[in-house]
């Protein structure tokens, strides 16, 4: 495991007290909505906000209750990205690259990290002549040359605007397969496309904390009661049309068409979205029906969201679907649990 | 031009605002620290009491300092230690007397360029690997450069405009405690106006270099031009 931690502390007025387990590897989101103390939670692990308690890291104890002992920031061997790219503006940019490797950069291969973050073009430039997005690139790759162990991004894509937020969530996607990641949002889209596991958090509290996957299907918690609840499968790219703009995508074997402007590799591995309000639900299987993805399900959960609408969580092979309908369908076709039903998919998005 | 007597107080002048200013770089650093990044109790008394030169007439400073730094003073018995009979009328009381009397006028610009570091730009720099000393160092002092300049040339001009506390502590040895705008004092009061003008144009000149210095290059700083 490699971090663990119980801690608890104070910001402002709210009280921040929470323990975990964060996974060897991948993308942890960790997600609520402003002023949950989510950002004092990231600094507290970091060591940047005090606090009390429990921090081990890989079998090192960061800060330690009854010992008393606190490991400084600076000796943690961890990388960084706060909402702003806060680069030292005393320094260009190869100058801020240069303050991370002479202090912890042993031994790493900084060509690739600059290759990888695509800031070759940008070492020269003054600090305050980048964009955003380039700034928290420089940002990216200082916090990589560093060697870190865990990498902890608070919002880094608030500064960030919109076009250039897509090949930087993919560098951190790829950073993600070696070091793990904990990441700070309350984007539902960054969440989507980042998150292995996620931790919800709410008032100071860890509320939940698990896979992606089950976590955007809990009927009780906060993202199926969102307006844009949705469910996300896990599937393997087929073949594509070209004439039709058709990617194939087989999730357990079952196939979805999705839109897309370009053919993905065979063979790569995808997520799908789909929001709970684009599927609905038959008795029998539809024919000749203008919606291209309809596959057999079974129904796992009924649950009233109010407002006349019942969310319903419906098995498709192993993965999980999510289908937002309104509360008279529900009664009249007597949906009940365990029953085998025919899924109609409006609309599937790649993530 | 100016005479060797002169010329050796000028000399006392320009060493008294070097060491003067040295001590006070070292000595605000922290201070202008705990005063601009943390909020403690006593604190605004102890600004006061430190901005107090500002204000109160050198003479009252020079009397309480004679008092402090003179034979029935502690700075009888320090003196004592360093084979002197007292800490008054000596160079290294010169320091104390005008550290006391210069030290707001270094600690003000250091307190402002510390208060404007961001925290974050602080934060970053441990994440990065950067211990204390390291980030004063590496991150601290040059983003507060400019405050330490200020700090510096100010203090430096200050010292060197020095008169009432010298006066009182310092007495007037050649070579020891007769800086130059005491020279200049003594010059008038014995009717010697011609050296009296040359010492004056000579300090006039020198502190409007430095100031004018200063100011430019804060000019240049603040549009940005030379980044």
């Amino acid at each position: 495991m490699s971090l663990e931690f119980a801690i608890k502390g104070r910001a402002g007025t709210l009280s921040v007290e929470a323990s975990g387990k964060l996974p060897d590897n991948g993308v942890t989101v960790l997600f609520g909505p402003s002023g949950t103390g989510k950002s004092t939670l990231l600094r507290m692990l970091a060591g940047l906000h005090a606090c009390e308690g429990m921090i081990r890291f890989d079998d090192e104890a960061w800060q330690d209750e009854p010992a008393k002992t606190v490991l400084p920031v600076w000796q943690r061997p961890l990388g960084m990205l706060l909402q702003h790219p806060t680069l030292f503006h005393h320094l260009s940019v190869r100058g801020n690259i240069q303050y991370v490797q002479k202090r912890r950069g042993k031994g790493v291969n900084l060509e690739a990290i600059i290759e990888e973050t695509r800031i070759g073009h940008l070492l020269d430039r003054a600090v305050h002549k980048l964009s955003g997005g380039e700034a928290q690139r420089v940002a990216l790759a200082r916090a990589l040359v560093g060697n870190p162990e865990l990498l902890l991004l608070d919002e880094p894509l608030s500064a960030v605007d919109l076009p250039h937020r897509e090949s930087l969530l993919a560098m951190i996607q790829r950073v993600a397969q070696k070091v793990p990641v904990l990441y700070v949002t309350h984007s539902l889209d960054e969440l989507l496309l980042l998150a292995d596991q996620v931790w919800l958090m709410d008032q100071g509290r860890l509320t939940a904390q698990g896979p992606v996957t089950t976590a955007l299907v809990s009927l009780t918690g906060p993202l199926a009661q969102r307006s844009d609840a949705s469910s996300m499968l896990s599937g393997v790219c087929g073949s594509f049309d070209e004439a039709d703009h058709l990617q194939t995508v087989l999730v357990d074997g079952a196939a979805f068409m999705v839109p897309l402007a370009q053919a993905k590799p065979e063979g790569a591995l995808v997520r799908l979205r789909i929001a709970a309000r684009d599927v609905s639900l038959c008795r029998v299987q539809p024919m000749q029906s203008s919606i291209l993805n309809i596959h057999p399900v079974t129904v796992q959960e009924v649950t009233p969201t109010g407002a006349g609408q019942h969310l319903v969580k419906l098995a498709l092979h192993s993965q999980t679907l999510l289908a937002r309908l309104s509360s008279r369908s529900v009664r009249e076709l007597n949906i009940m649990v365990g029953e085998s039903l025919f899924a109609q998919v409006k609309a599937a998005a790649l993530v | 031009m100016l005479s060797n007597g002169d010329w050796l107080a000028l000399w006392v002048s320009i060493q008294l605002a070097f060491v003067t200013v040295l001590l006070l770089l070292l000595i605000c650093t922290p201070l202008a620290w705990v005063m601009a990044r943390r909020r403690w109790p006593g604190q605004a008394l102890l600004e006061a009491t430190l901005a107090l030169p500002l204000v109160l007439p050198p003479s009252v400073l020079g009397f309480y300092l004679l008092l402090l730094l003179g034979p029935n003073g502690p700075g009888g018995w320090i003196g004592d230690l360093a084979g002197l009979r007292s800490l008054a009328f000596s160079f290294p009381g010169l320091v104390i007397g005008s550290v006391v009397y210069s030290l707001p006028f270094v600690l003000q610009p250091l307190k402002n360029a510390i208060a404007n570091l961001e925290e974050d730009q602080l934060a970053m720099a441990a994440v990065c690997g950067a211990g204390p000393l390291d980030r004063f160092c590496s991150l601290v002092f040059p983003q507060a450069r400019l405050g330490y300049l200020s700090a510096a040339m100010l203090g430096f001009a200050h010292t060197l405009g020095e008169f009432g506390v010298v006066l009182m502590i310092g007495g007037s040895l050649p070579g020891e405690t007769r800086v130059a705008s005491v020279a200049l004092y003594e010059h008038v009061e014995a009717g010697d106006y011609a050296n009296a003008h040359r010492l004056a144009l000579v300090l006039l000149v020198a502190s409007l270099l430095m100031l004018w210095g200063l100011f430019r290059w804060q000019r240049q700083r603040t549009s940005g031009s030379w980044l």
